[in-house]
């Protein structure tokens, strides 16, 4: 039985040429059986052969296969979820109270859904780090290279990753939501002249209500998934496109050219190189049998071992770590401290720092903090692969001497946001005073 | 196949594979026994078993087995308390323990179950399903149960369960008086005793030297300044501290100290604590007019008619649609005939005397008669003599205007 294209007519076009089945669940002949193994796409997911060093647990540490791990987990998790949700102003809460206490598994899928974020937020931030630090945005001596765009890419899918977060922080409908979008979309608010308008946007209207709501799950369930979803296949394509990871590049370019021997040219069928019935031939030296490895096991099994693992270690954490259910949105109180999501405390932080009050004049950091300073970090991370001058030597490896300087600068920023998103996360209380963790805050009260 | 050389990677990474696979596991078996912890399942069991024992095996059998709830749509209240609690309704276990025991059945006459729920009375949150959480105190949910326990944590003088009623005045506020409120009466008699009226406002009376107390229910815990409160720090407790000392709480208030001894602060703490905008419906709020309002001549021109010869015709209903304008009633609607005539009007409408039509009526007397003003036979005997007086009464006035009239002409 064969499947084959509903375009695509069994009859052959012209002398020769043979029509091409989408799949065949009986081949008849080698031919057909070669044909169906070619053109089907989840067979090419992966290379044929893997560089052995890429596959090492400490130069990437599989921190983007986490991502794609958790991205899954996270699809997977909220496809239910939008099943339960209501996302509408008075009964969003009660629908997560219910997703919470009586649905069945309920509880422990909203943790699988809200720790996957966080984490996510967490890996995706590593891995653009990992990738910083090894200069794996650099082109190698392949054709038709384009690293640096798959690094681009990889900054839209980041930002994508922070405002899925930020649009489902919103949609319980409680006090932690609601304040911290108000926290968020005021500091966009503080942009000179467009960033009322932006924030009207955001909100659609003057203030929080029933169509931001609507907005932000409407963004959450639809449109950024789907965004994230197409670019998230074209990054994993460059990377084919581009050869694999930047430390298969090195290898190319460092290692010394060894001598291929010259199979003879022979017309052989795709099983009878399978089967070796047809004259072994080979590429490119990074594909010598001893710098190389099947995809299949030892790529698979590996990559397995990280996207189960990450299911297991998430689906642990969701049923020890409750999430949180604060009291219903309230806009006649603010609770105090009002917090922004966590990876947007750093943002918080730098607001409250440059806030400056000389007498009766305030200030306001809200723009200096909330706006140019992230507006002028994700614009050098987004073309630094174009002013990065360091050589070739310096991309597919740890701490090379080559970009010592520019490794030490990115290290010293991301080393600030890490210690401003702590203090911002477990070291401020109410009126935004510091505590030491060992410090009791005052006591919140409560109405009886 | 082509001869590759070993790898490594089977002999390292398939004892990880199979860590990875054993952790899957574990996890799979710790949310399914996440999900089957909760106590409901074991007062589930041993409710049916309490059944069984005081009824028999047959009648066990009726209990409901997993999460029940009572959907008050109106409240919009989803209150699961009755998964554990399942003795509520039933009767016979009027001694038995917590959950299990029977609810008390006065209150529940005036406030069935299926249209109040249990939140809206006892507090809590009726969301949950785990004892801890629904009963409360707990973080993130600001109603915990009113219960006995609540009621010591605050040392309630007198009456443990009193803080319920709370509750009760967020429906009754403008009671006077609410059977079973004890607290809530007293504190209502103490706001007038006392003229808290004289510098706040309540209900839209009231001087303005203090905050307007209408809705000081509603006012958060955040709100207050507990700086000078020792003991629990919640809006309650700042309020019982308050009414007995005010300056020890707020140093510059003007607010005098009245003595109050702890029950009436208590009282008064519970009676401000329940001015709410709770959710609540109109038609669960005793003491709210609900009609359109009638103008004082409205309201004095029925008063005059159900005083005056006409006083049968109004009291009985007729006058919604009739006139009887011999004996000084008059319909605001006038759809029907008006009556004082009706003696005649019924020979000739109907050709029939006034005895036999409003023995037997037709067309929407007949409707009127047998579904909306339904007569007894004496009744019908004291309509007809009515009738006969009001014509009377009309032909006498009649004759009377006539007199004046021929009067009038002599005169000229």
């Amino acid at each position: 039985m064969k499947l084959t294209l509903p375009f695509r007519s069994d009859e052959p076009s012209a002398p020769g040429v043979h029509p091409k089945p989408l799949w065949s669940w009986s081949p008849k002949s080698d031919r057909e059986a070669g044909d169906a193994v070619v053109s089907n796409f989840a067979l090419h997911w992966f290379p044929a052969k893997v560089f052995k060093p890429s596959l090492d647990w400490n130069y990437s540490f599989w921190l983007g296969t986490a991502s794609a791990a958790l991205l899954l987990l996270l699809t997977l998790s909220g496809l239910p979820l939008l099943l339960l949700y209501i996302p509408s102003v008075e009964r969003a809460y009660g629908s997560v109270k219910d997703i919470e206490y009586v649905v069945t598994f309920g509880k422990w899928i909203r943790a699988v859904h809200r720790i996957g974020a966080h984490l996510m937020v967490a890996v995706v931030f590593l891995h653009l780090v990992r990738v910083f630090l090894t200069g794996a945005y650099k082109n190698g001596s392949g054709r038709g290279q384009k690293r640096e765009w798959n690094w681009v890419i990889g900054v839209v899918m980041f930002l994508l990753t922070l405002f899925l977060s930020f649009t489902g922080y919103l949609l319980p409908w409680d006090q932690l939501a609601y304040w911290a979008i108000t926290v968020g979309t005021n500091i966009a608010s503080s942009i000179p002249a467009v960033g009322p308008t932006i924030r009207w946007l955001l909100l659609g209207g003057r203030e929080i209500d029933q169509a931001t709501l609507l907005r932000f799950y409407v963004l959450h369930c639809f449109f950024l998934p789907v965004g994230l979803g197409v670019l998230f296949a074209y990054h994993m394509w460059r990377i084919r496109k581009d050869g694999g990871l930047a430390r298969a590049d090195r290898e190319a370019l460092l290692a010394e050219k060894r001598e291929t021997p010259a199979g003879p040219t022979k017309t052989y069928t795709l099983l009878g190189v399978a089967r070796g019935q047809a004259p072994a031939i080979r590429a490119a030296s990074l594909e010598a049998p001893d710098v190389s490895v099947n995809a299949v096991n030892d790529l698979v099994r590996r990559i397995a071992i990280v996207v189960l693992g990450t299911i297991a270690v998430v689906g642990m954490l969701a049923v020890f770590v409750p999430s949180p259910l604060e009291e219903p949105a309230n806009a006649l109180i603010t609770p105090n401290p009002a917090k922004a999501p966590w990876y947007f405390l750093w943002l918080q932080e730098i607001v409250t720092i440059t806030t400056v009050r000389i007498g009766k004049f305030t200030i306001n950091g809200a723009f200096l903090g909330g706006v140019i300073l992230p507006g002028i970090l994700v614009f050098l991370a987004t073309f630094w692969p174009w002013l990065d001058r360091s050589g070739a030597a310096g991309a597919g490896v740890w701490f090379p001497a080559d970009r010592k300087k520019q490794n030490t600068v990115f290290l010293a920023i991301c080393l600030v946001i890490v210690v401003l998103t702590v203090v911002g996360t477990f070291m401020r209380g109410p009126y935004w005073h510091f505590y030491w963790p060992w410090q009791s805050w005052p006591e919140i009260p409560s109405r009886i | 196949m082509e001869k590759r050389t070993d790898s490594p990677y089977p002999r390292r990474d398939r004892p990880v594979l199979a860590a990875v696979g054993i952790l899957l596991i574990i996890s799979t078996a710790l949310f399914a026994w996440s999900d089957r912890r909760h106590d409901w399942r074991w007062y589930q069991a041993e409710f049916k078993e309490l059944v069984r024992e005081k009824f028999g095996a047959e009648k066990s059998l009726s209990v409901p087995s997993g999460t029940q709830q009572i959907w008050v749509k109106n409240l919009g209240n989803a209150d699961r308390c009755i998964t554990c609690h399942q003795g509520v309704l039933w009767k016979g276990f009027e001694t038995a323990d917590h959950p299990f025991r029977t609810h008390p059945a006065e209150p529940l006459k005036g406030h069935p179950v299926e249209r109040y729920g249990c939140t809206s009375c006892h507090g809590g949150q009726g969301y949950s399903i785990d004892a801890e959480t629904a009963h409360g105190p707990v973080r993130h949910w600001e109603e915990p149960v009113l219960g006995k326990s609540l009621g010591e944590a605050y040392s309630i003088v007198d009456d443990k369960k009193a803080l319920m009623q709370m509750n009760c005045n967020v429906c009754h506020r403008f009671d006077r008086e609410t059977k079973g409120a004890e607290f809530i009466n007293h504190a209502k008699k103490l706001l007038n005793q006392k003229g808290c009226r004289a510098c706040h406002v309540v209900n839209g009376r009231g001087g303005t030297i203090g905050p307007d107390l209408t809705w000081v229910g509603d006012k958060a815990a955040e709100q207050f300044d507990m700086s000078r409160l020792s003991g629990q720090r919640t809006a309650f407790a700042w309020h019982v501290a308050h009414l007995k000392d005010p300056k020890a709480l707020v140093a510059d208030t003007v607010m005098p100290n009245f003595s109050f001894g702890s029950k009436d602060a208590q009282a008064l703490a519970m009676l401000v604590m329940s001015w709410r905008h709770a959710p609540v419906p109109v038609e669960f709020r005793p003491g709210v007019a609900r009609t359109d309002p009638q103008t004082t001549e409205e309201i004095a021109e029925e008063a005059r008619m159900k005083s005056g010869p006409g006083a049968w015709f109004v009291k009985t209903g007729c006058f919604i649609c009739h006139s009887i304008s011999s004996l000084g009633v008059k319909s605001a609607a006038q759809i029907g005939p008006d009556l004082s005539t009706a003696v005649l009007d019924t020979q000739s409408r109907f050709g029939r005397t006034v005895d036999d039509f409003i023995n037997s009526p037709t067309g929407t007397m007949q409707v009127v008669l047998s579904r909306q003003i339904i007569l007894s036979p004496e009744e019908k005997l004291v309509a007809i003599q009515k009738l006969r007086e009001a014509y009377a009464e009309h032909e006498k006035q009649k004759t009377a205007a006539g007199k004046g009239a021929s009067a009038a002409a002599v005169a000229h």
